[in-house]
């Protein structure tokens, strides 16, 4: 089994359709250029917002954090919106001691997230 | 106030060798106070009952000035050069006066050896900075070769009643033999485990043992963050295997990675990234989520050494 499973769907929110990225088991420095990709392909398809589901990752490194840092720049130049949503606590204190939880919208859930 | 010289930024970073609470109060308070009279930003980092002795000492002034418990802020000594850095850049611009006590007598010898490497990376991370920095060391308490490392470590001393200055004996970016040199070797029932890639068996690893060990679910995640930041970059950085060495006593479970790369900046990881900086947090993590972190790097290779204390840690009397 894949160290990372990612997956895209698109749901509805209060405003309109936005993206959401599933991520599910370890994102570290030996699968952070399969995220990028995942990330990237998504990024350029210009949506206005695009949510991270952290709900299903047991551990994020910091190569990790990178790839989701870049995203969010460039979401940001494109006017678009990246939130991360359901980080588990160690991911979540991972964020916090990087600030990155000041840069990037934390939410508890995807639904959360959405309702914005 | 006088004006300040219109010259480079002064720092100035003295150590402080006392003999009693009065030496210490009269001295420390006096400096504080002198800066508090200049109107200068104060902030003072020394254990709880050094923080009672400057406050009662100061008196109604001490309420200008930011006092914390060094126990706390400095339990792990990489913590604060970041906590002083973020005071100067709070009031940039302005002289800053700071009074840290990173060194005490119930420290153990590898916190003794960080919070010496500690101080003489002051003398790096500060040295455009335009601050006084005052380090108090209890002479009775604390071994003589501690004392002496303060020598070293300090580029002035100040006797006790602050009045005169002597040089120390520190040389600019030196750090002294007792925090540079290899590390005890770990013990021989240590677990080793040889890795390059597979970095999801390495923190299986670190967790297995760390819970079975006795950490809680939430240091033990910390210790597996710690450690797999430290091996990623021997992915990152070299073309060579990296080691994992795990071992623990009643006290403290310790991990340690070896590998080929070299660290070449000694204040690595005790800088807080930028926000949003592409690189940089690796080794911030790991000194964040530690109680204890010792790095040795020359040309040979690095060793990180991770310190977790089984009964989490509180603060000092």
């Amino acid at each position: 089994m894949d160290l990372l499973t990612t997956s895209v769907a698109t749901v509805e929110s209060a405003s309109e359709p936005c993206t959401v990225v599933e991520l599910a088991g370890e994102a570290d420095v030996t699968n952070s250029d399969a995220l990028r990709e995942v990330l990237e392909a998504e990024v350029a398809k210009q949506p206005r917002m695009l949510i991270i589901d952290l709900s299903g990752l047991r551990f994020m490194d910091s190569s990790a954090l990178h790839v989701i840092l870049r995203a969010n720049r460039v979401m940001d130049r494109q006017g678009g919106v990246l939130a991360l949503a359901a980080p588990r606590e160690p991911v979540a204190k991972m964020l916090r001691l990087t600030a990155a939880d000041q840069l990037i919208p934390v939410y508890a859930s995807v639904s959360e997230a959405t309702a914005e | 106030m006088a004006d300040p010289p219109a010259a480079a930024p002064a720092f100035w970073h003295a150590g402080f060798l006392y003999r009693s609470d009065a030496e210490y109060a009269d001295t420390v308070a006096g400096f504080l106070r002198e800066g508090l009279t200049r109107g200068e930003p104060v902030f003072a980092a020394v254990p709880p009952a050094k923080v009672s002795l400057l406050t009662d000492a100061l008196g109604a002034d001490a309420r200008h000035a930011q006092f914390a418990d060094m126990t706390q802020l400095g339990r792990n000594p990489a913590w604060i050069i970041p906590r002083v850095l973020a005071f100067a850049e709070r009031h940039a611009g302005r002289h800053v006066r700071y009074v840290g006590e990173p060194v005490w007598d119930t420290r153990s010898a590898a916190e003794l050896r960080e919070a010496t490497r500690h101080e003489a990376l002051i003398n790096l991370a500060f040295a455009d900075a335009d601050a006084d920095i005052l380090c108090p060391y209890d002479t009775v308490r604390l071994a003589p070769a501690v004392i002496a490392d303060a020598r070293r470590t300090h580029p002035l001393l100040l006797p006790a009643g602050g009045r005169g200055i002597a040089r120390g004996h520190a040389a600019p970016h030196q750090i002294p033999s007792s925090c540079s040199s290899p590390l005890p070797a770990p013990p021989h029932d240590a677990m080793i485990h040889t890795y390059r890639t597979d970095l999801a068996r390495v923190r299986a690893l670190v967790s297995e043992h760390a819970r079975k060990a006795g950490l809680s679910d939430t240091r033990a995640g910390d210790l597996v963050l710690a450690v797999s930041e430290a091996a990623a970059n021997t992915l990152r950085h070299t073309r060579s295997h990296g080691s994992l060495s795990i071992w623990h006593d009643e006290d403290e479970v310790v991990c340690e990675i070896r590998d080929e790369g070299t660290i070449t900046d000694p204040l690595a990881g005790r800088r807080r990234p930028v926000p949003g900086a592409p690189g940089g947090h690796g080794l911030w993590l790991v000194h964040q989520v530690c109680d204890l972190v010792e790095v040795r790097s020359d040309d040979s290779g690095t060793t990180i050494r991770m310190h977790m204390a089984i009964t989490p840690p509180q603060a000092a009397g």
